[in-house]
């Protein structure tokens, strides 16, 4: 079980937040910038299981016998799009059952955002990012029902393969999607972050979430090695002592402070993760802090 | 500097096992990470100060290789030629003597004399060994046969000089033995030279002398006597010049020290000039003369032993002799003829209230005995030996005894004797068929001698033994003096002294202060801290009495005095030169080089540490 209950409960009390308002294709819960001529109501549309009861039109269950949800004009839906990056850079810790594990943790991050954008009844789309592909995509689809299947659908997932988020990121956008908030969630081991950061850009309003783990930003490493990266599996020879420890260090803080710096030029919300936060902290506060949740 | 195992060298092939291992060490451990591109980053970024980055992985090797090369020059041996005087089995003989005191270097010569020898020892090669003999009026080997330096240096510091003559037929025995098993022995003779000319034995091996001392100008007061009150003092004048001292003459008592007599002398060079002073009033005086620089300020001389002596006034005491005796005319004439002796004479029992040293019973035992030494001659029964019947001796045997010297008992005829039994505190000196003639011994503190028979009943007083064995027996019985020291004695000589009976206790008193006791068992005691300079007090404590007597102790010794540096010894028929420095000796750098390896070695430790430790800090 990737959220237990009461988180759960918590979530769905939150909103995803979009800066920029985009143009809904069906009624939903959010302010549209389009001005409606009627005041409130709009539309009906079916009920589908986990919609919010309380927009249950009554009065039409009452005639019909069929539940509708109402539609109130103002209000649109917003569409959500949850990337993750599934490469094996994401496997790390190496051993899964640590509480560390990087990939597990982006996955309760994704499923907490995904649980929070059916509630809010946007349209989620979940895609899966791995070697330059969407190797696996879930949604669109809207309102809570979908849910357990979101989950089923995140905990199948296997890290595996190359990220080449550039390439990935082109694939997903050659397919034809509404325009709204994309999330993504990556440790960004990529050789020229800005190039995607620009493309996410200009596809989107994007967050960025930043998952590394704490041995990353501070390897416990020493002596002669040859470093095994476990995505790419080239090799590394490097002879560890005290200096170049610090110099990794620092090395390390001046990527994330360098993201951020781009991320905030780009007009994108960044927020680095690290996975000895619990997430479910990282969740309900955190991502509220960072505008990302209200 | 040169190898002395060149072969040595070869332990640098272990380099190349080193740098094998390192290689092998250096193949990399393999390490899982999520992603090198940081890595590959900061590599990047130091690819600016690459040299020093290497030479920094590589300093452990660069420090491992040091180390090698210091220790296989350590198995090399590496030495360096130093000068040195002597090496090999070094014999050195250090002069201690008298002369030696002399500041003309200063702060004096054995200081120099110590200086040079610990040069000797601080070059010293590594493969020789020293042996140090301290040569003073008994010579003594301070350490032998050694090679640590710091022992020797701990005997050289110890050795100290004593204002004794030098024995140096007893120094060269000892050099000799010492250098009995060494192939090729360097004897070093550190000395101003005052050995004598004659009689010295060979010495082994080579022999080099360093010469000690610079000054020429010593004078000495080369004797001072007192005698039948007329005090004698002589002034020697060593030196190669004509010089003026001051001879002053003071006696000193318990409460003063009195001037008496002060006169200024021209000596010159190699001359004595003495003086003598009449009319000395013999009251136990101690007389002390000196010589002193005109100019009072400065001292006469660089030796300063020999510019004061000490002479005392010591009559040898007369002992009175009481004869109890109803006449015997050849006792009468025996104690009027010994010297040293004033005769009394008692005619009967009653003696006098009077006492004396030693009381002579001739056929008589008084009711009472008297306090002092006793001899009886021909006595009645009494209770102190018993009484016994008269018989003819017919066999009589001198028994070896120091009371028998020189006594011929081969002709003497007793005809008739006492026979006695003898007391256990008693020896026998003659016996007469197994039963004791003459006899004497000390008992309650009083020394008592016995003679078995009347002189009239033999031919004893016609015979050479008479004197001779009454002059033992009184001599015995009350000692002319405690000790002989009619003349001064020389530094370091022997005295025995002869506690007179009952003393308990005999302090001597150095003209230091320091005080010798000895507790008063024996008949004789030797004494022989008399290294000092200057007069004794010997004090002889008794239940009843409290007597001192003095002896002084004076340099007197023409050797000594002479303080001239000789420019070259001779011993036998070989004429030895100041040694020279030419002599060179190997001193090897390997215990530097190793510890310089352990130093590097430390070193090497702490650097890896250094790694691993900051590793280990972050992760925990």
């Amino acid at each position: 079980m990737l959220l237990d209950e009461t988180t759960l409960r918590k979530l769905h009390r939150l909103t995803l937040i979009a800066r920029r308002i985009r143009s809904g294709a069906i009624k939903g819960e959010r302010r549209s910038s389009k001005r409606g001529s009627s005041i409130e109501f709009a539309d009906y549309r079916d009920y589908t299981p986990g919609d919010d009861l309380r927009r249950l039109d009554w009065n039409i269950y009452a005639r019909l016998e069929r539940p509708f949800i109402k539609l109130l004009e103002e209000e649109e839906d917003l569409a959500v799009h949850l990337l993750l990056d599934a490469s094996k850079s994401m496997d790390w810790p190496p051993e899964a059952e640590n509480t560390l594990h990087k990939f597990r943790y982006a996955l309760r991050l994704a499923a907490g955002l995904g649980a929070v954008a059916l509630a809010s009844g946007d349209s989620l789309t979940v895609g899966i990012l791995q070697n330059g592909r969407v190797t696996a995509e879930f949604g669109p689809t809207r309102g809570q029902i979908a849910l357990p299947r979101l989950f089923a659908f995140l905990e199948n997932l296997q890290p595996d393969g190359e990220t080449r988020l550039r390439e990935a990121l082109q694939a997903y956008a050659l397919t034809p999607r509404r325009p709204g908030l994309f999330i993504l969630i990556s440790d960004l081991f990529e050789t020229t972050p800005d190039h995607f950061l620009r493309l996410l850009r200009r596809q989107q309003e994007a967050v960025l979430l930043h998952v590394l783990s704490p041995d990353e930003l501070d390897p416990p490493l020493t002596g002669d090695l040859q470093l095994l990266d476990i995505e790419t599996g080239q090799t590394q020879d490097v002879s560890l002592d005290g200096g170049l420890r610090s110099l990794y260090r620092k090395r390390a803080a001046a990527w994330l402070e360098s993201l951020q710096a781009e991320c905030r030029k780009q007009g994108m919300r960044y927020l680095s993760v690290v996975t000895n936060r619990p997430w479910d902290e990282m969740l309900l506060l955190e991502m509220r802090k960072a505008n990302v949740v209200k | 500097m040169q190898l002395l195992v060149p072969g040595g060298l070869a332990l640098l092939l272990l380099a190349v096992p080193i740098l094998l291992l390192y290689m092998l060490k250096l193949r990399r451990k393999p390490a899982q990470v999520s992603s090198i591109l940081l890595w590959q980053q900061i590599l990047r970024d130091r690819q600016a100060n690459t040299p020093w980055q290497k030479l920094k992985r590589n300093l452990l090797l660069f420090l491992q290789l040091f180390i090698l090369a210091a220790l296989t020059m350590a198995f090399a041996r590496p030495a360096v030629l130093t000068p040195a005087v002597a090496s090999g089995a070094v014999i050195v003989l250090l002069d201690g003597s008298a002369s030696m005191h002399a500041t003309d270097v200063a702060p004096n010569r054995f200081e120099a004399a110590r200086r040079a020898v610990g040069t000797l020892i601080e070059n010293l090669p590594d493969d020789s060994r020293l042996t140090l003999i301290l040569v003073r009026n008994t010579p003594q080997t301070l350490i032998a046969a050694e090679n640590d330096k710091a022992l020797l240096r701990q005997a050289l510091a110890s050795a100290r000089p004593t204002p004794t003559s030098a024995d140096w037929q007893a120094a060269f025995a000892l050099a000799t033995a010492a250098a009995r098993n060494a192939s090729e022995p360097v004897i070093v003779i550190v000395s101003d030279g005052g050995l004598p000319t004659t009689g010295l034995p060979a010495l082994p091996g080579e022999v080099r002398y360093v010469p000690v001392g610079v000054a020429q100008d010593n004078l000495a007061i080369s004797a001072l006597a007192l005698r039948g009150g007329q005090l004698f003092a002589e002034v020697s004048n060593y030196s190669s010049t004509s010089h003026t001292v001051l001879l002053s003459i003071s006696e000193i008592t318990a409460q003063e020290t009195a001037l008496r007599y002060a006169r200024q002398l021209e000596i010159p060079p190699g001359e004595q000039r003495n003086i003598t002073l009449e009319n000395i009033i013999s009251n136990g005086g101690i007389y002390q003369a000196q010589i002193t620089s005109p100019q009072a300020t400065t001292p006469p001389d660089a030796l300063q032993l020999d510019d004061t002596a000490f002479a005392i006034d010591r009559e040898t005491a007369t002992r009175r002799v009481l004869l109890v005796s109803k006449g015997n005319l050849y006792l009468e004439q025996l104690l009027a003829a010994l010297p040293g002796i004033r005769p009394f004479r008692a005619l009967s029992d009653e003696l006098p209230a009077e006492r004396f040293d030693l009381y002579l019973f001739d056929g008589l035992y008084p009711p009472q005995l008297p306090p002092g030494a006793l001899l009886f001659v021909n006595p009645p029964p009494n209770p102190l030996f018993a009484p016994g019947s008269p018989f003819q001796p017919a066999e009589m045997r001198l028994r070896e005894h120091p009371l028998t010297r020189y006594v011929d008992w081969s002709n003497v005829h007793i005809l008739q004797a006492n026979a006695a039994t003898l007391p256990n505190w008693a020896e026998t000196l003659i016996e007469a068929d197994g039963r004791p003639l003459v006899f004497a011994g000390e008992t309650e503190g009083r020394r008592i001698a016995a003679v078995m028979f009347d002189l009239r009943q033999s031919d004893l007083p016609l015979q050479v033994a008479y004197p001779i064995l009454f002059s033992n027996l009184i001599d015995y019985l009350v000692p002319p003096t405690a000790f002989d020291a009619s003349q001064s004695l020389h530094p370091g000589e022997s005295l025995t002294l002869v506690p007179p009976p009952g003393t308990q206790q005999v302090t001597v008193a150095a003209p230091s202060g320091k005080l010798h006791t000895f507790l008063s068992s024996d008949a004789s005691l030797t004494f022989t801290a008399t290294e000092e300079i200057g007069y004794y007090a010997i004090n002889f404590l008794s239940n009843e009495s409290n007597r001192v007597e003095y002896f002084a102790v004076n340099l007197f010794d023409p050797d000594e005095s002479d303080i001239r540096p000789r420019s070259s010894l001779q011993i036998g028929q070989k004429v030895i030169p100041p040694a020279a420095t030419e002599r060179t000796g190997l001193r090897e750098l390997w215990p530097w080089l190793v510890g310089l390896a352990l130093l590097v070695l430390l070193l090497e430790w702490m650097v890896y540490h250094r790694r691993e430790y900051s590793v280990f800090r972050k992760r925990y």
